[in-house]
């Protein structure tokens, strides 16, 4: 546990703040979690960067695969899970393609998610999308620019989706409705709110 | 010798092995259990049987007891049946009145988490044991002779040193290697680590060595047909490969024999000169040519041309070239067949880089300016295609920014060309080739990306001190891709400086892929040919790791160099040596003993029909007049035990000696009809 000196000052406070890591800071409930859901041996990365080092999303964030790998190793469960950069993997899966341990991050990843998902930690843009998903059966839903591109590429203005299959939304509510996710979409969000 | 009476009475060990078997089977349980046994009346046991104090139960135990039959419950007869049979024969009883119940690698290792059930199976194993204890009968083993000769196969250094050591000891040595010349990987190399002493002016002495000592009958361009016998008594089937050219001996054997005259080659290469054949050379990694008629470097040992009849036109020229007086070549030459005889044999038959192309996020043979350490070798190398001048391949320019790529296809378990283990020598050969590049290209700039620097051998530590002192960077991270820049043909680096924990993308002139090592294809081949198994990695099999690394399973076949594992020039050395001396002991010895598990014909019994003649994989049987009956023999050094004849007699008449059927019966009854216990 981090070792608390009191300054009688916040901001000393802050600033001096015991930052080592101490081994109750681990869960290693979060580990074995992670594997579960995930499916891949997580606890086999030996933190050679081949991840990150193929990865879209690090040269233009502060996102780092490998580190997310670390968090899991040493079962640092509230800073994986409080960390904003879990939701920048565009699931490519070019570092699951590369590791040579024949992991697979991306999976991490989606289960880290999952988890924090269980704490309520999602950021509010993925929870718009979970509504926008179940009123119109897209994430990113058609728009008059696409509209037009399209009639100029001389296709429908739209696609063959639910866009023009209306009538299959109500079976896609169904679904999301079976795992709550409307539900819980719209009261994280309306709890952000207050 | 003790009077063995046929009543039986078994002693049965049981092993704790500190808490390898002790951990997952209640010894106590066992114990009590072996002395309810038919036939047993002792039953003890020990924390390490094989102990001085382990072994003096046994032995004592013989005596108090009076004895007949000895069982010990421990680990693999592989590993201590000699032990315990040694002492058995101390304590006075035959040594063949021993057997062994594995209970520790056949359970206590398997069952690690399961006592109870581990505990009923030991309780299995020592019964059937027991079972075939209670009918042991004594056997001798049988001496055979020695062939006061020895084979290494393969000239790299280790197979060289194996056969100077064994020749040094007086032993005549053939030496086998399938190239025209002797030398191997390490004659391609520029300098060694960590002494960078040059490679050739180590190598090419002992090389010349190899040539003129007169025990060693070095056989270049040869290669191993077939083997047959066994330890002390082998018989090497030899293939010389059809060379074209012929040295002063052969043209002194052809004039002898056919009265053609000529003094055979001297190396002076005239041929070369005319020959209009050209291919690329594959001892500078295909970055040379050299011609149809040709010698690999001007080192080479023997100084012998040789024709590659696979891009041969017989053109003629060649031979009009070498003239009547040498009169060498030999368009017609076919492979020539020889038969030798020896009585250990050395493997030493390096290995080969992986296809490292087949990684296409690097680029090998994609991008023009990736190359593997191993080009990098001849291109730093003053004898090399570009006599030391390190150059780009795409445009001929000296690279200043130099990318060194770490673990290329090694420490990689996604299965394919990749290959789990570490290579051992790329780490500190990477290290090498950045010092050379800086002590060569003023100004020029190695990056190593690296997942950890492994130099672990003596001076290897202080040698990496060295290179970072003299300016090479390192970036702790593995390459993740590589792009070529299409008009420059420069290389960005893609990885993640882990240290830092950044992404990087680094333009690099020129990279250098230390790629993974492998088996040499065939290696399968050869190692089936000599009966050694091969490890889960693919490489030959040591007898044991730790206390018999240069032996193999099979008697009388030893292993040194890389053949047996990835290892660098001083290791291979060490184990070159280590191989050599143990395979000279037999030699030494003038015979070694056999384990008398052959067959034998009861000739009461045998009808002398013949039919098990043509069973024997190994032609150990034959038909003879006995008594005015037609009964079969066993040739007992031929005979391997393996039980064929023995299984397929229809009169039941081949008795195995040690696995008899009415042992191997009550072994099987004891078992599935508890036959034994009271
Ligand atoms: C790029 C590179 C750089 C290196 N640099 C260093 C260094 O600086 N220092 C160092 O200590 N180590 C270095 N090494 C390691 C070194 O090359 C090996 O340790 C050494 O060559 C092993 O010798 P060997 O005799 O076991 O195998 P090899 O050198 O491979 O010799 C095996 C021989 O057997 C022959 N052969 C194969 N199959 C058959 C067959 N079926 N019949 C007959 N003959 C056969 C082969 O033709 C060959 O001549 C380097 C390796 C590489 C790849
Ligand atoms: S590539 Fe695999 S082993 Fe390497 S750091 Fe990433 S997850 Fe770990
Ligand atoms: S020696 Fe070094 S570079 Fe080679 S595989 Fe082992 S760790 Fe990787």
């Amino acid at each position: 546990m981090a070792k608390v000196k009191e300054y009688g000052n916040a901001e000393l406070e802050e600033k001096l703040r015991d930052t080592s890591y101490y081994t109750d800071d681990s869960n290693p409930q979060f580990l074995e979690d992670v594997k579960k859901i995930s499916r891949t041996a997580a606890n086999m990365c030996f933190q050679c960067g081949t991840c990150t080092g193929s990865c879209p999303s690090a040269p233009r964030s502060s996102y780092r695969i490998r580190l997310f790998m670390r968090k899991g190793v040493l079962g640092l469960e509230k800073e994986a899970l409080n960390d904003p950069d879990l939701w920048l993997c565009t699931t490519c899966y070019s570092c699951t393609d590369r590791c040579p341990r024949d992991l697979a991050p991306t999976d991490v990843i989606m289960a880290m998610r999952n988890l924090a998902f269980k704490f309520d930690i999602v950021p509010r843009n993925f929870l718009k999308t979970v509504q926008l998903i179940y009123n119109s059966g897209h994430g990113v839903p058609n728009n008059d620019v696409n509209r037009a591109a399209r009639v100029k590429l001389g296709l429908p203005a739209d696609p063959p989706t639910t866009h023009s299959y209306p009538e299959f939304i109500p079976g896609i509510q169904k679904i999301m409705d079976f795992y709550k996710m409307k539900e819980n979409a719209d009261r994280i969000l309306s709890e952000g709110e207050h | 010798m003790v009077e063995t009476k046929n009543e039986p009475r078994i002693g049965v060990f049981l092993c704790h092995c500190g808490t390898n078997i002790a951990g997952s089977i209640n010894i106590e349980e066992v114990k009590n259990y072996a002395k309810t046994l038919d036939g047993v009346v002792i039953a003890d046991e020990y924390q390490y049987m094989c102990s001085t104090p382990g072994q003096s139960k046994i032995i004592d135990a013989i005596n108090e007891n009076n004895l007949n039959g000895v069982v010990v419950a421990a680990c693999s007869p592989r590993l201590h049946e000699p032990t315990f049979r040694m002492a058995t024969q101390e304590g006075g009883l035959n040594q063949f009145r021993f057997e062994m119940a594995n209970i520790r690698d056949q359970n206590s290792w398997v069952h690690m988490h399961d006592l109870e059930g581990a505990t009923e199976k030991a309780k299995d194993q020592v019964l059937i044991a027991v079972a075939k204890a209670r009918m042991l009968e004594d056997l001798q083993p049988k001496s055979v002779p020695v062939e006061h000769a020895a084979l290494v196969l393969g000239a790299g250094v280790g197979g060289m040193q194996a056969a100077l050591d064994l020749a040094n000891a007086g032993i005549k040595t053939y030496l086998v290697e399938k190239l025209p010349t002797i030398g191997g990987r390490m004659s391609q190399l520029d300098k060694t680590f960590p002494t960078l002493d040059c490679s050739q002016c180590i190598l090419t002495p002992k090389m010349v060595d190899v040539g003129r000592h007169p025990l060693i009958e070095l056989r270049t361009y040869t290669e191993v047909e077939k083997v047959e016998g066994y330890i002390g008594n082998f018989t090497i089937t030899l293939r010389h490969k059809a060379r074209g050219v012929l040295d002063p001996d052969q043209a002194a054997a052809r004039a002898a024999a056919t009265g053609i005259l000529g003094t055979g080659c001297n190396g002076c290469g005239d041929c070369d000169a005319v020959c209009p054949v050209i291919k690329p050379n594959p001892f500078e990694m295909g970055m040379a040519p050299r011609k149809a008629i040709y010698i690999y470097h001007a080192q080479v040992m023997p100084l012998q041309y040789t024709i590659d009849f696979d891009a041969c036109v017989k053109c003629g020229l060649c031979v009009d070239a070498c003239g009547s007086e040498k009169n060498a070549i030999d368009l017609e030459a076919v492979d020539t067949f020889e038969e030798i005889k020896v009585g250990t044999c050395i493997l030493a038959i390096g290995f080969d880089l992986i296809p490292i192309e087949e990684k296409r996020e690097w680029g090998y043979k994609q991008y023009d300016n990736v190359i593997t350490g191993l080009e990098f070798e001849r291109l730093i190398c003053a004898s090399g295609p570009t006599v030391g001048h390190l150059i780009r391949p795409s445009d001929g320019k000296t690279p200043m920014k130099i990318g060194f790529v770490l673990c290329a296809g090694s420490r990689d378990n996604t299965g394919g060309v990749n290959k789990a283990y570490c290579s051992r020598f790329c780490c500190m050969y990477s290290l090498k080739h950045a010092h050379q590049i800086m002590e060569k290209i003023p100004g020029a700039v190695p990056y190593l990306f690296y997942m950890d620097i492994r130099s672990f051998g003596k001076m290897y530590e202080e040698f990496y001190y060295r290179i970072q002192n003299e300016g090479a960077k390192f970036i702790r991270g593995r390459v993740a891709n590589i792009l070529e820049d299409p008009i420059t043909k420069n290389l960005i680096v893609n990885t993640e400086d882990t240290l830092l924990g950044r992404p990087v993308a680094m333009e690099m002139d020129m990279v250098v892929l230390a790629a993974a090592v492998q088996p040499k294809p065939e290696a399968e081949h050869i190692r089936q040919m000599f009966g050694v198994s091969k490890s889960q990695d693919g490489w030959l099999l040591e007898a044991h790791p730790k206390l018999n690394p240069c032996g193999t399973t099979t008697a009388g076949i030893y292993l040194a160099g890389v053949c047996q594992g990835p290892k660098d020039i001083p290791d291979t050395v060490a184990q070159a040596e280590g191989a050599a001396s143990a395979a000279s002991i037999p030699i030494h010895m003038g015979e070694v003993q056999l384990e008398p598990y052959f067959a034998m014909c009861m000739e009461d019994l045998c009808a002398g029909c013949g039919m098990c003649l043509n069973q024997c994989p190994y032609g150990a049987l034959d038909l003879i007049e006995k008594n005015g009956r037609t009964v079969m023999e066993v040739t007992e050094a031929k005979c391997k035990g393996c039980g064929t004849c023995g299984g397929f007699c229809p009169g039941g008449a081949i008795k195995m000696q040690h696995f008899t059927s009415p042992q191997i019966c009550a072994q099987i009854d004891a078992f599935l009809l508890k036959g034994g216990v009271n």
